[in-house]
């Protein structure tokens, strides 16, 4: 009954860009309530399909329906429609719930930016256009599309306060070229996806997820080419969820504003990355190489995104490293689910399959937690800097009795994130670590893999409890001073919803959500959803197990560790970094000079192939051209010279002409003999 | 009856003296003057030949080759106003007016 009209979830948003677009500055809000409105409607639209295709007889099936859109000679054929499982459930009731909460945050958060709001609330609109278009698409060349409508909206929203360019203030600048990072940088990733989909599509002759996930028109494909394709694929993946190497676009694109980032790091943009990678299931366990591949990027990530997370001083920067540090671990436990899945497949072995099954299970489990407490965090980030005018946490402190509210919801998504035992992040994050030590069976590459992201574990609770340590305990500094106080309802009440859910999001796990994304290979076909629901399995395995213990422990001291530091002032920092003078500690505030290593090869790889390709066009191209033209310029203006401008001159010539043209014909008529 | 070749003679004659006057002359208005002598050279030619061959067309042509002589005279005689008008010389050899070349 609603499932037919899955394509409005994408159109509506669209609809609300193009409203607020066009007449949005005649509107209340500048087109925030629209955006909002457009929000909502999606967000019930999403449950309502949601509801009916879990409860109806198509179910675990995917409902998939497409029309054709055109063909390309050869017989490829191309069309275009939704595609509905389980995933795609999830994806879409997150996604626009999170969306709707943060559109209503901005009411709050935006509120003074006058006329400008009306391009904000449009850009937004068209983000999650983008976002849920992705997520309902039933094929990977719509997909693609819309991962590049985000692509564009990233880049527009990310560089929205570069406006401020007549000041010329620094952030504006920052703003314009971190804009043009984020968009540069994960276009290098989109490339390798288009790469890949042409390969996919030249050997399927058709993206539709329906026929190519179908392990008959799987087999029947070169399975060398798919490989390819789908290492390329994670290339795409790798730019846009900010994954090591590619990931220094993310903390760049904090230049936007808050809610913007907390748009980009909780319900879009870099939940594409991780989406693509589970929809493509069936194709990335295919080899077992690509999956390992994709773990150890995942881990490597995590690990080194931590670290980086570690001495920030900005808020929000802490709060992206965490994101990619967390993307890093949805990306672990889809590659190590997906390596284990494979052997599985190849071995034909029901156990690894089943353990792949969980492993995909735990990455989406994760991105669906880290959605709702990375929104959470970072609106609370929002409100923070809202109150005090300032990012820098230093500046901060004591915010505790100024701002009640934004300091508990922050606390509760700070004890998710770091896996306080019972929050959400506890559960998806042991569900990860849980899946890479399965896979260390297999292969030894999880096992150190494991090891980073337990140690990443024990850093993700002390980074993110010094923020919150440095933020709202001890002595009140500088900006904390002449703090405005606790931000409008607009914005607490999105925080209050969110708070709740970054809380007990991870619950949903004993409800069954396993077996709405976890995937099962039959032999026949991969199907998403309808699995066995083993909520309690999970929950028994989780505290029987000693590692789980040891992670526990872990995140305690990390936050016992920052308590001591940052509250306590009993342990000064200052004597691990040598006040700030050790190479580890130069490392992280330089990034691990990864910003440095992107300039050179810009510099010396882009910049000189710019310069040859400059000589050639200015030398060669621009030479021929203009050496033909000036040689036809000077020899008109030698030759312009024979003009005396003397009447009798020229009548002499043509006197003289007419005699000489005589005599010949005289000559001739001679010779002939008349004429 | 007068044989052709003084007719001839007279028409080349002309002509000469015409030539002549274009090519010495620097005043614009005599090199008009003597365009109009060497067109009546040929003019003549016209006659001669029309009334030796029996044959009207060269005289028709003549009336043809007079109405352009005058519209040809009409046009140059403005162009000369003009240039008269612009530059203050009718002088060919005068660098006001040889200066209008390129």
């Amino acid at each position: 009954m609603f499932i037919e009209y899955t394509w409005l979830i994408p159109l509506l948003p669209m609809l609300c860009f193009l409203i607020i677009g066009f007449v949005g500055q005649k509107t209340p809000q500048k087109g925030g309530y629209i955006a909002i409105a457009g929000a909502a409607i999606s967000c019930i639209l999403a449950v309502l399909i949601s509801y009916e295709y879990l409860t109806g007889d198509a179910y675990p099936a995917a409902v998939t329906e497409s029309i054709h859109w055109f063909t390309i000679p050869g017989g490829f054929e191309i069309n275009v429609g939704y595609y509905v499982d389980g995933l795609t459930c999830m994806m879409m009731l997150f996604s626009s719930f999170i969306s709707t909460l943060i559109f209503v945050y901005s009411l709050g958060y935006m509120g003074e930016q006058g006329e400008r709001r009306k391009r904000y609330y449009a850009e937004v609109s068209l983000f999650l256009c983008g976002m849920l278009g992705l997520i309902v698409s039933s094929n990977f060349l719509v997909m693609f599309i819309f991962w590049e409508v985000m692509g564009l909206c990233s880049y527009l929203l990310i560089g929205f306060w570069s406006f401020r360019h007549d000041d010329g203030d620094e952030a504006s600048a920052n703003a314009a070229s971190a804009a043009k990072k984020a968009f540069l940088v994960t276009r290098l990733g989109d490339v390798c996806l288009m790469a890949g989909l042409f390969i996919l599509l030249g050997e399927f002759h058709n993206l539709d997820y329906a026929s190519m996930f179908d392990p008959a028109n799987i087999a029947a494909v070169d399975s060398d080419k798919i490989t390819i394709a789908m290492l390329l694929c994670f290339g795409g993946v790798i730019g846009k969820s900010a994954q090591f190497p590619l990931h220094d676009w993310l903390p760049d694109a904090m230049a936007g504003p808050t809610t913007v980032s907390s748009l980009i790091h909780a319900a879009t943009m870099v939940k594409a990355g991780v989406y693509l990678v589970a929809r493509g299931y069936p194709l990335f366990v295919q080899d077992a190489n690509v999956m390992l591949f994709v773990g150890i990027i995942g881990g490597v990530t995590a690990f080194i995104a931590a670290t980086m997370a570690l001495n920030n001083m900005n808020i929000k920067r802490v709060l992206a490293y965490s994101t990619i540090s967390q993307l890093g671990y949805m990306i672990l436990g889809l590659g190590a689910g997906g390596y284990l899945m494979a052997l599985g497949i190849q071995h034909g072995d029901a156990a690894l399959i089943a353990a792949g099954t969980a492993g995909m299970v735990a990455g989406c489990f994760h991105m669906m937690n880290h959605a709702f407490f990375k929104a959470l965090l970072f609106m609370c980030s929002g409100s923070v800097i809202h109150a005090c005018g300032t990012e820098d946490m230093r500046l901060m402190g004591g915010l505790r009795k100024h701002m009640p509210i934004t300091s508990i919801t922050m606390l509760l998504g700070s004890l998710s994130i770091a896996g306080f035992p019972l929050f959400s992040g506890f559960w998806s994050k042991d569900l990860v670590l849980d899946i890479a030590l399965e896979a260390g069976d297999e292969t030894v590459w999880f096992t150190v893999l494991w090891i980073l992201a337990v140690i990443t574990a024990f850093m993700t609770a002390f980074y993110m409890f010094r923020m919150w340590f440095m933020t709202f305990m001890g002595e009140e500094r500088e900006n904390a001073q002449h703090c405005h106080g606790e931000s409008p309802k607009s914005m607490t009440m999105p925080l209050v919803v969110l708070s709740v859910f970054a809380v007990a999001s991870g619950f949903l796990i004993m409800f069954g959500l396993d077996g709405i994304v976890g995937i099962e290979y039959t032999g026949a076909a991969f199907v998403v959803g309808g699995a066995e629901t083993e909520g309690f399995e999970y929950f028994s395995e989780l505290f029987t197990n000693p590692y789980t213990y040891l992670t526990i422990a872990l995140a305690l001291i990390g936050i016992g560790i920052a308590y001591l530091m940052y509250v306590k002032c009993s342990i000064n920092p200052g004597k691990f970094n040598k006040n700030g003078e050790s190479w580890l500690y130069k490392a992280l505030s330089n990034r691990w000079w990864f910003p440095q290593l992107y300039n050179q090869i810009s510099w010396k790889f882009g910049y000189g192939i710019a310069r040859g390709v400059d000589y050639v066009d200015r030398q060669i191209i621009d030479g021929t051209v203009n050496g033909l033209s000036g040689a036809v310029v000077g020899g008109g203006s030698t030759v312009s010279k024979m003009q005396t401008g003397h009447v009798q001159d020229y009548s002499s010539i043509v006197l003289l002409g007419i005699a000489v043209l005589s005599v010949v014909f005289l000559v001739i008529a001679m010779i002939t003999g008349g004429i | 009856m007068i044989p052709i070749e003084y007719f001839l003679a007279l028409a080349a004659i002309l002509f000469v003296i015409g030539g002549y006057g274009v090519m010495t002359k620097s005043n614009a208005i005599v090199v008009l003057m003597c365009i109009e002598l060497m067109l009546n050279a040929a003019n003549i030619n016209f006659v001669v030949f029309a009334a030796f061959n029996q044959d009207i067309t060269g005289q028709v042509f003549t009336i043809m080759s007079i109405a352009v002589a005058a519209a040809e005279v009409a046009v140059g005689i403005a162009i000369l106003l003009n240039a008269y008008k612009m530059r203050k010389s009718t002088e060919l050899d005068d660098e006001k007016l040889t200066s209008m070349r390129w």
